[in-house]
């Protein structure tokens, strides 16, 4: 299967450079446990007098909350900044040429790249998560199967939307800069996804199903930190909580659309406009 | 070396659109950023390569050279035209043909730079689908015999840009391909590298019937590797024939008089079936130089005839008469020279 040969060669090749640089490794992730903690403090402190935020402690769900959007927004910064930055890096090392030149071609090496990456980045921000909820006093409910499941969709549906991007910075080089800031974007829209910015009318609703982060992190909250628990009134009138499955949960199907579409899109795109990259000869250049 | 052409270039064309940076108008005070200019990096060219051979492909800089390189490889599309490796037309059969394919180009920027040679040939060679069992012992063999055995395990951020050189053409060979394209390969190497990478590549084709395209701006090189030549300039192919052919055409033409003192060429100039004359002045006195039509051999003969005649009426005396040795420096440059003045 050339996929996993492809796989294999990029394995041994971040695992090597992983030990190699292990001090920017470790570095890296102290580093982001020291910015969500003041990030977290300064979300806790903006909000209201010295009376809130004895309550925020009491009732740390919030915190979580903004915990999880914040390292799915980092997630979605690097899935797709390995398409952008990485190629062009890789355009400027002359790596680039070489890539093409093999015999699987571009996207599967890309896809096998992006991939080994996730799966670092997914443990070390699964850590992370686990560091700052726990420093936070929070709580997270570890459904394994439904956030595997939740995990693997996101990916896709950010890959997708990648080779696109990445498809787009092949040929126009100057693109790249435009996608920082596609990749900010993308970070907030994972910190302040809520259920509630759904509620728009129907065109913008629309647009922000189609972004590729907006059910997913809906989606992982919702296992993650809401214990997929959903509020339902007896008939008494009293509020309870019962349990209602992720994947009944609207978000979840349209993470699965657009999953669907971006994976399609993504890869339509990349093959036509790394074609187009080579009739212009912008494979090397840089 | 056997008639199976393993490389073909037909009717190829590519025509790159550049921008040009415009300065202000000065009349209008308009400024328009940049002027879209076509450049012709290959303008209907057609070659074949065949196995077992050496192909030298040569030119001043911005000829084409690494253009063609980077058609055969599949890195640059023709907007026309059609190439071919073993009989499989790159644009459609574009994996299977990478395969077969080991290139070099700017050496210094092909392998990854944090890892050791050894790792960057292991990587790419499990990219290529070289069988693990093959890939370890052929890596150590590849640096060996490069000359980087002491090199093996430092990353390659720390070589000198030789070594980096050299580590490329490793890469290109790491999955024994039948044909090899090396865009200038010895720059930046040694005397000693240099020569044995022109024996190492010599071997390979000779004994085991790859081909192998090289570009070069080092005449030497070109004239003891390469079995046949084929020069282009501004994408055109001005001539493609076999090494010791192109150097016979000239060498044959050019006949050197040394004389006592100098005189007027343009007068031998209009002799018929002469192309050029001119003096050379060097420390052993004036000479007279002058190139002669190959054929036909009446004509060639009569302005051979011609010249020591009009020498002698104009009263000078001549001391020697020689042919040139052409080699291919003086032959390139006379070609590329005379394709500009065109
Ligand atoms: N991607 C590109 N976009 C626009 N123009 C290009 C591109 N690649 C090459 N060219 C132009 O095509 C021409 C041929 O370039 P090429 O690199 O093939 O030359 P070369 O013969 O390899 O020269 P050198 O000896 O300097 O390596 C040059 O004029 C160059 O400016
Ligand atoms: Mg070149």
């Amino acid at each position: 299967m050339s996929f996993f040969r492809v796989m294999k060669a990029e394995v041994v090749r971040s695992f090597i450079i992983m030990r190699r640089y292990w001090f920017r490794t470790l570095t890296g992730m102290v580093i982001g446990y020291g910015m969500l903690m003041v990030l977290i403090a300064g979300f806790i402190y903006s909000k209201g007098g010295a009376g809130d935020k004895i309550s925020q402690f009491d009732n740390p769900a919030a915190a979580t909350n903004f915990v999880l959007g914040f390292i799915i927004g980092m997630f979605a910064f690097g899935v797709v900044g390995m398409f952008t930055q990485g190629l062009q890096s890789m355009a400027t090392t002359g790596v680039l040429e070489q890539l093409c030149m093999s015999p699987h071609g571009l996207a599967v090496n890309f896809m096998a790249q992006t991939m080994v990456g996730a799966v670092s980045t997914i443990i070390s921000s699964g850590i992370l998560v686990y560091a700052v909820t726990w420093s936070v006093g929070g709580m997270l409910h570890w459904d394994m199967f439904p956030i595997l499941i939740l995990l693997t969709l996101t990916f896709f549906n950010l890959v997708g939307f990648g080779f696109m991007v990445g498809g787009l910075v092949l040929v126009f080089k100057q693109v790249g800069q435009i996608a920082i800031i596609v990749r900010m974007a993308l970070f907030a829209l994972a910190v302040f996804a809520r259920e509630e910015i759904l509620n728009q009318p129907w065109p913008l609703r629309f647009f922000l199903h189609m972004l590729p982060i907006t059910d997913a992190t809906i989606s992982i909250k919702y296992v993650l930190s809401g214990g997929q628990m959903v509020d339902k009134i007896t008939e008494s009138g009293e509020t309870i909580q019962v349990f209602s499955s992720v994947f009944t949960h609207p978000s979840f199907y349209w993470l699965i659309v657009s999953c669907i579409v971006w994976t399609v899109v993504g890869l339509t795109v990349f093959r036509i406009l790394e074609d187009y990259s080579r009739s212009k000869g912008t494979l090397g250049s840089y | 070396m056997s008639e199976e052409v393993l490389v073909e270039l037909r009717h190829v064309h590519k025509k790159f659109t550049t921008r040009h940076v415009l300065p202000v108008d000065e009349e209008t005070r308009k400024r328009r950023l940049f002027k879209k200019r076509d450049v012709h990096a290959a303008n209907d060219i057609s070659f074949t390569i065949r196995r077992g051979e050496i192909f030298g492909l040569l030119g001043p800089n911005g000829a084409g050279k690494t253009t063609a390189v980077k058609m055969i490889s599949g890195l640059v599309r023709p907007d026309s035209g059609t190439v071919f490796v073993n009989g499989l037309d790159v644009e459609k059969k574009r994996r299977q043909i990478l395969r077969l394919v080991g290139v070099v180009l700017e050496g210094t920027r092909t392998s990854l730079w944090p890892l050791t040679p050894l790792e960057n040939l292991i990587y790419y060679g499990t990219l290529k689908d070289v069988p693990g069992a093959l890939l370890r012992p052929r890596a150590h063999d590849l640096l060996d015999f490069i000359g980087l055995k002491d090199k093996k395990n430092i990353q390659v951020r720390r070589l000198s840009r030789g070594q980096k050189q050299k580590l490329a053409i490793c890469i290109a060979l790491i999955a024994d391909p039948q044909v090899l394209l090396l865009d200038e390969p010895t720059t930046g190497l040694d005397v000693l590298s240099g020569r044995a990478i022109k024996d190492k590549v010599m071997e390979m084709t000779r004994e085991q019937g790859r081909s192998v395209l090289v570009t070069t701006h080092d005449m030497h090189v070109a004239q003891e590797l390469c079995d046949r030549i084929a020069i282009i300039n501004n994408g055109e192919m001005i001539t493609c024939r076999r090494t010791d052919e192109l150097l016979d055409l000239f060498s044959e033409q050019v006949f050197v008089f040394k004389l006592n003192q100098s005189v007027d060429p343009t007068e031998f100039s209009l002799i018929p079936g002469i192309i050029s004359a001119q003096m050379e002045e060097s420390s052993e006195g004036p000479s007279l130089v002058v190139q002669v039509v190959r054929e036909p051999e009446t004509l060639r003969s009569e302005a051979l005839y011609a010249v020591p005649s009009r020498l002698w009426q104009s009263g000078c005396l001549l001391h020697a008469v020689s042919q040139r040795q052409q080699n291919l420096e003086s032959v390139f440059l006379h070609l590329t020279d005379s394709a500009v003045k065109r």
